[in-house]
Parts: structure tokens; C-alpha cells; sequence
């Protein structure tokens, strides 16, 4: 069998050729590194974390309360009734994950819909999705979100539901804008006259050209989720009682300030580690779009 | 921004005539078109509460205790009209509603618009307060970061800036108190007086800690933006100094931009002030709805959300106002 010579004048591989090349080394730098790496890690310790608790984090040792960071086997030391800190940190970020991400979905395809039907032309949908736009903008979308998961219950669902249905305003606005004007592009008129169906235009033709905006806000609005699902939590209203979310776990930190800080800074920290890493997510992406990140507030 | 759009095109004609009544009034066709805005709005908040708040319970049963008799049951619903169909009760409701009438509220039988407006003064305290704050240290701080945005302390502040931004704004109001007020002993923990500044701080403070960093960051870019304009080069070839170009050309632009956004950085703040309100034991509206929703208190609910559906619309309609007043371009643009 004759030997395959190495095409590249230097023996490189072609994928290193090809990253080379690529828009990702001209862009890598130290941010998204970061990002980077922070995202993996949570993202699999999201998924894994299970299989590294170290006990059972509804379990409480009352020969063990109120234990500091680092001694007696607990890595993140011991709230008031004994459970392990870290135990329960990890229950905390699947529980924010698959709520943010579940919320996020929903946020996504609400508002990416309406954004593109909104886009199209104008007329009464236009006129109609615009007048709901400005009433969800208009009205602190905390306040509704607490009115409303009071009235439906507490737990995954209606929690996940009431974020799900109430703070997609974010991505209509963006598509809004943009798949404005790419309806004035000359490749969707083409397709328009060519006689394509309208919904194949609007998914097929536009929706992907400002797919790079949607995964920016995505991440952006993702940091948003968390925070707002944890206050409904640290309120009392989101997450049932005695569930270990880092909403809960600030809340019963409370009570121990002075006896046991690390209470309050390990959940306070998980928070801040997710919603930043969320955050840096987003810078990256629209640095490597070339575009700037929207503000996003929730 | 729409709105003001078409309030353009409805009165081009007008203008056309010259020093018409309607040229003169024409900064407040914006307004108008807000207020039927704001008409809306409010017809949307109270029906959407109207048929949950229904849902989530009997109010007959919330009015009456557990232990009342069927009989009882049925005294209260006549009183209350609740045996009317849902229907009927929904337009006499609208109907009390169109003369400002919010009815009692149920835990303590005072009138639910009144209950909130004793409330009201406490949160706009700290609200003000919080938003003073945030213009003070977010405008010099973001206008700072801006003017050289590649400076090498420069970038390390706007990364601290950036890691702020992730810390939720009830974190900071915990580790506020956990430093402020546990350890050190400076400021008391919660509860509120009118008359000691001290039990103002933390709440205010915390309330700040939610917009300060989103706003550095809008105004920072924005000044950035501003410098990187023709005009600022056209400036500094002319030899004016740094300090010129940044207050006389950059900033009014710049500010501009940034401040336009606080009608929703209000309404941001409302509903930040219902987690430091009910952390800190203030008193005001925020405070008042955790607590009345939590009691199925539907009237103060309602009368609530009215409140600050308007509150938040004024401050919108305030701002958007007075910058077509101060911004010459956008009285141009938009009427």
C-alpha cells in the first residue's frame, strides 16, 4: 500500500489547517477561552453532578450543623441541619439549569415567531403584536411573574411556564429589528417572487440569517432566567420549600449571618459563577459575530 | 418609538402651515398617542388579573375562614356579588374600576387604593433614592471608562464592571447586610423610619446595586461610540483639549442615548424593589404585594398593579418628553 503523503507543506494536519484559517483562531482570545471553559465545566457538571455529590443533600446530620467550608468531609461545609453544602449547590444548578433552559426554549420560540410574523408586513398582526409588546415592556415583568406563580402554585412547571410565557419580549424585539430588514434583501424579494410559501420564507430564508443575534441574546437572556427564577425562589413563591435551589438556600441562610456565612456565599457564589459565565457566553458569541451584545434586563 | 412615527405622519400637514396651534402643541402628540397606550395597557393588567386572580380561589372562602357554614358562605357571596355569573361581575367591576373605585380590601376592610398610597411614599424613597445613586456614580464612572476604553486599569475596572453585572441585585442586598450590618454593626438590618437616614442606606444602596452596572456598561459604549465619531476627530485636529472633547462633544450625545433608558430601568427597578423591600422590611408598595397576593387579597392586588402600571408610565412619558425637548434631533425625527 503506498504511503499517503501529507498534503500540507509542513505536515500539519488538516484540521489544524483548517483552524488556522478559521475565523476562530483570528478571534480566540483570552474571553472566550474563559468562557469557554467555565461553560463546559458547569454544563457538565449540570449533567454529571449527580455522580459527585458526596451525600445525600436532603439528608441532615444534626451532630454536623453549621460545619466550615473545607473540614469534616464537607467540601462546602454544612448548613443548619447538617447537609452537605456541595451536595446541595449541584441539586441547585441542575434545578436553575433545566429551568432556565426550559423557560429559555419557550422565551425563544414565542418570541422569534412573532418577532418574524411581526417583521413581514405591515398590518393588523404587525399592529397587534406590537400593542402586546409595549404592554409586557411597560409593566415589570418580575411583578407579573410574582402575581402570577403564586396564583398557579409553586413548583418546576408552573414556575418554568410563567417565565416561559412572560419574558419572551426580548427576542421579538431583536428578530424584530432584524428580520426587518432582511426582508428587504434582495435574496428573500427573489424567493417571494419565485412564488415561496410565506412560512418557508420566514424559517427557511430569514430565520437563519440572524441566527448569530439569537444565540447572543439566548446566552444573554439565560443569565437573566437564573437570576429571576432564583429571587422567585429566595422569595418563597418559586421553587416548593425544602427543594435544595440556591433561591431556597439563600433564603435560609438568612437566619445564620452571623453563625455561618458560608451559608450565604456559597450559594450567592454559585449564582454569581453561572450568571457570569452566562454573560462572558454572550460577549463571545457577538465578538465573534461582530456584533454588539443587546443590554438585556429582566 | 413607533408611536411617535406616526404622530409624525398624522400632523405633517399641520405643520406645513406654519405657527399653527397644532405646531405649537406638537411635542405632546407623542403623548397622546402613550396615553391611549397607557389606556390599553391598563384594560390588559386588571382583565388578565381579574380572571386569575378568580382563578386562584373562592374569595367567599378567603373572606369567611375555614370554619364558616355554607350558610355563611352563601351571606358573603350575596354581600360581594360573588354569586353573580363571572361575566357580570367583570363589568360591574370595570365599571367601579372607570370611577377609580378599587373596592375594600379583604384582610382589613380599608379602601384597597388607599392602603397603597400610604404604602406608596416609602418605595418612592428609595426608588429616588436608588436611582440617584445610580445616575451619580454610573454616569461619571461609564463617561470614565469610556473616553479611553483601552487603557490598561481602564479595562480591568470594565472587567470588574462586567463580573458586578452577573451579581443578582438581592445577592448583594445579603452580603450588604452580612458585612454592613453583622459584622462591622454600622447600619441596622431592616425595618424603616422616615426619620433615621440610617435605615435608608442598605435598602436604597442594594436597590442601586441592581442598575448601577447595566448602566456604567450602556454608558460607557455609548461614549465610546461617541469618540470614535468624525467630528470628535475633527475636534482633537483642531487642538482641543482632552476634556473638551470629551464635556462639549462626546458626552451630551453620549448622556443622551443613556438616559433615554430609564423610563425601563424604572421599571426594572419596581421590581427590584419588591425582593429588597420584603429582605429589609420596608414598608412600601413591593412589600405590600408579596403580602397581599400571598393572602389571596385580590382589591389591593388590583389596585397595586394599577398603581404601578401608571407610576411606571410616567416615568416613561417624563423622560421620553423632556429628551424631545433637550434633543434637538429627535424633535425633528419624531414630531
Amino acid at each position: 500500500m503506498a504511503q499517503i503523503e501529507p498534503d500540507t507543506p509542513f505536515g500539519k494536519s488538516r484540521l489544524l489547517q483548517r483552524f488556522e484559517k478559521s475565523k476562530l483562531k483570528q478571534n480566540a482570545n483570552l474571553e472566550i477561552i474563559i468562557a469557554g471553559t467555565l461553560f463546559f465545566t458547569l454544563a457538565f457538571l449540570a449533567i454529571f453532578g449527580t455522580f459527585l455529590q458526596t451525600s445525600d443533600p436532603m439528608q441532615g446530620d444534626l451532630l454536623a450543623r453549621f460545619v466550615p467550608v473545607g473540614e469534616g468531609g464537607y467540601i462546602l461545609g454544612s448548613d443548619h441541619l447538617g447537609r452537605d453544602l456541595w451536595s446541595r449547590v449541584l441539586d441547585g444548578l441542575q434545578w436553575s439549569t433545566a429551568c432556565a433552559l426550559t423557560a429559555n426554549c419557550i422565551n425563544l420560540t414565542i418570541g422569534t415567531t412573532l418577532g418574524l410574523v411581526a417583521a413581514e408586513k405591515p398590518g393588523w398582526a404587525r399592529t397587534i403584536i406590537n400593542q402586546v409588546v409595549y404592554t409586557f415592556q411597560s409593566f415589570p415583568p418580575l411583578i407579573v411573574a410574582i402575581i402570577v406563580v403564586v396564583i398557579i402554585g409553586q413548583g418546576f412547571l408552573p414556575l418554568v411556564l410563567t417565565l416561559g410565557f412572560l419574558a419572551w419580549v426580548v427576542f421579538m424585539r431583536v428578530t424584530y429589528a432584524e428580520a426587518s430588514s432582511l426582508y428587504q434583501r434582495e435574496y428573500v424579494i427573489a424567493a417571494r417572487l419565485a412564488g415561496v410559501n410565506r412560512w418557508a420564507i420566514m424559517f427557511g430564508h430569514v430565520l437563519p440569517g440572524i441566527r448569530a443575534s439569537l444565540f447572543v441574546v439566548f446566552a444573554f437572556h439565560f443569565a437573566g432566567l437564573l437570576i429571576a427564577e432564583s429571587a422567585l425562589s429566595f422569595l418563597g413563591i418559586g421553587a416548593p420549600l425544602g427543594v435544595p435551589t440556591w433561591g431556597n438556600m439563600l433564603a435560609e441562610s438568612r437566619q445564620y449571618l452571623f453563625k455561618a456565612p458560608w451559608m450565604l456565599m456559597v450559594p450567592a457564589g454559585a449564582i454569581v459563577l453561572a450568571v457570569v459565565t452566562m454573560n462572558l457566553v454572550g460577549d463571545g458569541i457577538a465578538g465573534l459575530a461582530r456584533k454588539k451584545g443587546p443590554d438585556i434586563n429582566i | 418609538m413607533s408611536a411617535s412615527h406616526d404622530a409624525a405622519v398624522g400632523n405633517s400637514t399641520g405643520t406645513d402651515h406654519g405657527t399653527s396651534v397644532v405646531t405649537l402643541l406638537a411635542p405632546f402628540f407623542p403623548l397622546l398617542s402613550q396615553l391611549q397606550r397607557l389606556a390599553f395597557l391598563l384594560f390588559f393588567v386588571t382583565t388578565l388579573l381579574f380572571f386569575l386572580l378568580r382563578l386562584a380561589g373562592d374569595p367567599a372562602l378567603v373572606l369567611a375562614g375555614n370554619d364558616a357554614t355554607p350558610e355563611q358562605l352563601a351571606a358573603i357571596r350575596a354581600q360581594y356579588g360573588l354569586d353573580r355569573p363571572l361575566i357580570v361581575q367583570y363589568f360591574s367591576y370595570m365599571g367601579n374600576l372607570l370611577q377609580l373605585d378599587f373596592g375594600k380590601s379583604l384582610a382589613s376592610g380599608e379602601p384597597a387604593m388607599g392602603k397603597v398610597l400610604t404604602m406608596l411614599p416609602a418605595t418612592l424613597l428609595i426608588a429616588g433614592l436608588a436611582m440617584l445613586t445610580t445616575v451619580c456614580i454610573a454616569f461619571p464612572l461609564g463617561s470614565w471608562l469610556g473616553f479611553k476604553p483601552d487603557r490598561a486599569e481602564r479595562r480591568g475596572v470594565a472587567g470588574i464592571i462586567f463580573i458586578l453585572q452577573g451579581v443578582p441585585g438581592f445577592v448583594t442586598a445579603l452580603i450588604m447586610i452580612q458585612v454592613f450590618a453583622v459584622n462591622l454593626r454600622w447600619l441596622p438590618s431592616l425595618g424603616m423610619s422616615y426619620t433615621e437616614i440610617d435605615t435608608w442606606i442598605l435598602p436604597a444602596g442594594s436597590l442601586a446595586s441592581f442598575l448601577i452596572p447595566s448602566l456604567t456598561r450602556v454608558v460607557a459604549a455609548n461614549v465610546a461610540e461617541a469618540m470614535r465619531e468624525d467630528y470628535i476627530r475633527t475636534a482633537r485636529a483642531s487642538g482641543a483639549p482632552g476634556y473638551v472633547l470629551l464635556f462639549r462633544h462626546a458626552l451630551p450625545n453620549a448622556l443622551l442615548g443613556a438616559a433615554a433608558l430609564i423610563g425601563t430601568q424604572f421599571a426594572f427597578l419596581m421590581g427590584g424593589a419588591v425582593i429588597t423591600e420584603t429582605i429589609f422590611a420596608w414598608p412600601g408598595i413591593g412589600w405590600l404585594l408579596i403580602e397581599s397576593v400571598q393572602t389571596l387579597d385580590f382589591p389591593v392586588v388590583q389596585a397595586l398593579a394599577f398603581c404601578i402600571a401608571i407610576l411606571v408610565f410616567s416615568v416613561n412619558a417624563v423622560t421620553d418628553l423632556s429628551f424631545r425637548f433637550i434633543d434637538p434631533r429627535l424633535r425633528t425625527r419624531g414630531g
